[in-house]
């Protein structure tokens, strides 16, 4: 049986206010590619943040690899993170920028990038690790970011709209790579997103919409369960029959 | 214990890549206080008399008198100058890359500060080093015993900078601080005169420099400068070192970070 690398329990969230998220509960389990579904405005990025200790959890429960997250020294310690926004130092090169990440993953220069040389490799990076971020285009740059995130061979891995402001090929060449390592076992992924065209019927999936999660399963399985023809329209279904959710 | 070295070196390193890549920023920082040597200093020295004052053991000239007043404003505004680049970080989101580390977000904060405090540091040193050029009086064993000094004062501004930058919105608003908080900090203090002359002007305004922090900075680095001490100024500067890391630490805390991001 497959043991579950991230949960939600009943987590709720409030800004100013209003409810941002409501009771929201959903697991994914070890060497998954799990997609957390929603339009802009959903809760997605609450989600990543109460994940990534941006936010202060204010109820309900979350575990990281059996970890609670006020443990973070320990729920954080193996997870890669992906912001939606570029978050490499313009000024600096690539290995300078894997150098500083690494250190605050608590890893020496050297161990940096022996940690990563398949990942440079795999990903046409090698080449590159001397040349100033600011040189490199937009895909280029995001390769950096995942291959970054995964110094410290996290067994999770958050996303959050990685691929947005990528052409076509930049966003499936990333997805593909990252689905490979998952079918190997090497890591779980939670792909935040708002495209459904990044999202494959063997993926386990969470929809969000208004702060509330509505469904969760095998992406085939939740649209044989609302008869509909594809997942956008099982997306259109759930949130019609949920409109104040 | 090695996790936290490692660190504590990415942060140092990545600052002082940042020091060596800003070269102007180097020039521009060392301008500013040897204008202040250079031009204001001849200007005041006739129309400003000062008597024998400790750690001085006989009249000196205005321009000794001001160095260890430049030296914080060094600090001071380097201080600043991080807390800028701080709230840039925030909007760029590279801060929360630092800020999402399993690494204990206090010590990272202390690395950070730390770091820009090596930086204020090397500056202000070499600010001595043209001071003295100039004519200057100092002494070298002076300058060394001070380095410390710098250190631990810059950690306090450099700690008031980063409460100031978790607290301001929008980059837009960096001016504002300029005005409100860096001018009256350096103005209201001992920086360019001492505070009897102050005092023999305003009591209030003596009374306001007696709580700036920034006054017992710039008295920590005169006494130590030559030689000499002052433990009420150093029992108030560790004051103010834990009141300061205590508002940067909860100026960063969870559920502040993103709410300005």
């Amino acid at each position: 049986m497959k043991t579950h690398i991230l949960e939600l329990e009943n987590v709720s969230h409030t800004y100013d206010k209003e409810m941002v998220l409501k009771n929201i509960s959903f697991s994914i389990e070890e060497a998954s590619f799990s997609v957390l579904l929603g339009l802009n405005g959903a809760g997605k990025s609450t989600i990543f943040s109460l994940l990534t200790r941006l936010l202060n959890l204010q109820s309900g429960s979350i575990k990281i690899n059996g970890y609670t997250i006020q443990n973070y020294s320990k729920a954080l310690k193996d997870i890669g993170i992906v912001f939606q926004e570029p978050t490499l130092d313009l000024d600096l090169t690539v290995r300078q920028n894997l150098y500083y990440y690494g250190a605050l993953k608590g890893l020496s220069f050297k161990e940096t990038i022996a940690s990563i040389k398949d990942e440079l490799t795999n990903l046409d990076l090698d080449e590159k690790l001397d040349t100033k971020v600011q040189k490199l285009n937009g895909g280029h740059r995001r390769r950096v970011e995942i291959v970054r995130s995964l110094i410290n061979k996290p067994k999770l891995l958050l996303l959050d709209e990685a691929t947005v402001g990528l052409d076509l090929k930049s966003r499936f060449d990333i997805l593909d790579y990252l689905r490979r390592k998952v079918q190997k076992g090497e890591l779980s992924v939670l792909w935040i997103t708002h495209l459904f065209d990044e999202v494959q019927e063997s993926d386990t999936l969470a929809i969000i919409h208004k702060g509330k999660i509505l469904q969760t399963g095998k992406v085939e399985a939740i649209i044989a369960e609302h008869n509909q023809a594809d997942l956008t329209q099982t997306f259109r279904y759930l949130t019609r029959e949920n409109p104040d959710a | 214990m090695r996790n936290y070295f490692y660190c504590a070196q990415g942060i140092i390193y990545k600052e002082l890549l940042r020091f060596l890549k800003e070269k102007s920023r180097f020039f521009s920082a060392l301008v500013r206080p040897l204008l202040w040597l250079f031009i204001f200093s001849a200007g005041f020295t006739s129309a400003l008399g000062l008597a024998i004052i400790p750690p001085y053991e006989s009249y000196i000239t205005y321009e000794t008198y001001i160095v260890p007043g430049l030296v914080g404003m060094i600090l001071l505004f380097n201080g600043m100058q991080s807390s800028l680049t701080m709230i840039i970080d925030k909007e760029m989101g590279s801060m929360k890359i630092l800020l999402t580390s399993y690494i204990n977000r206090n010590f990272l904060l202390f690395c950070k500060m730390f770091a820009t405090a090596i930086v204020s540091t090397i500056q202000a040193i070499t600010f001595l080093i043209v001071a003295y050029l100039y004519g200057v009086e100092l002494s070298i064993t002076g300058v060394l015993l001070t380095i410390p000094v710098i250190l631990f004062t810059s950690i306090i501004l450099n700690a008031f900078a980063l409460f100031i930058s978790s607290v301001i919105k929008q980059l837009e608003n960096f001016a504002a601080i300029m005005n409100f908080v860096i001018f009256p900090m350096f103005f209201l203090s001992s920086a360019l005169y001492p505070l009897w002359k102050i005092k023999d002007s305003s009591l209030f305004l003596y009374t306001v420099c007696s709580f700036n922090p920034f006054t017992y900075i710039v008295e920590s680095i005169r006494f130590t400068l030559y030689l000499k001490y002052d433990l009420s100024t150093f029992y108030i500067i560790f004051f103010y070192f834990i009141v300061a890391l205590s508002l940067a630490f909860m100026g960063y805390k969870s559920k502040k970070v993103l709410k300005k991001s």
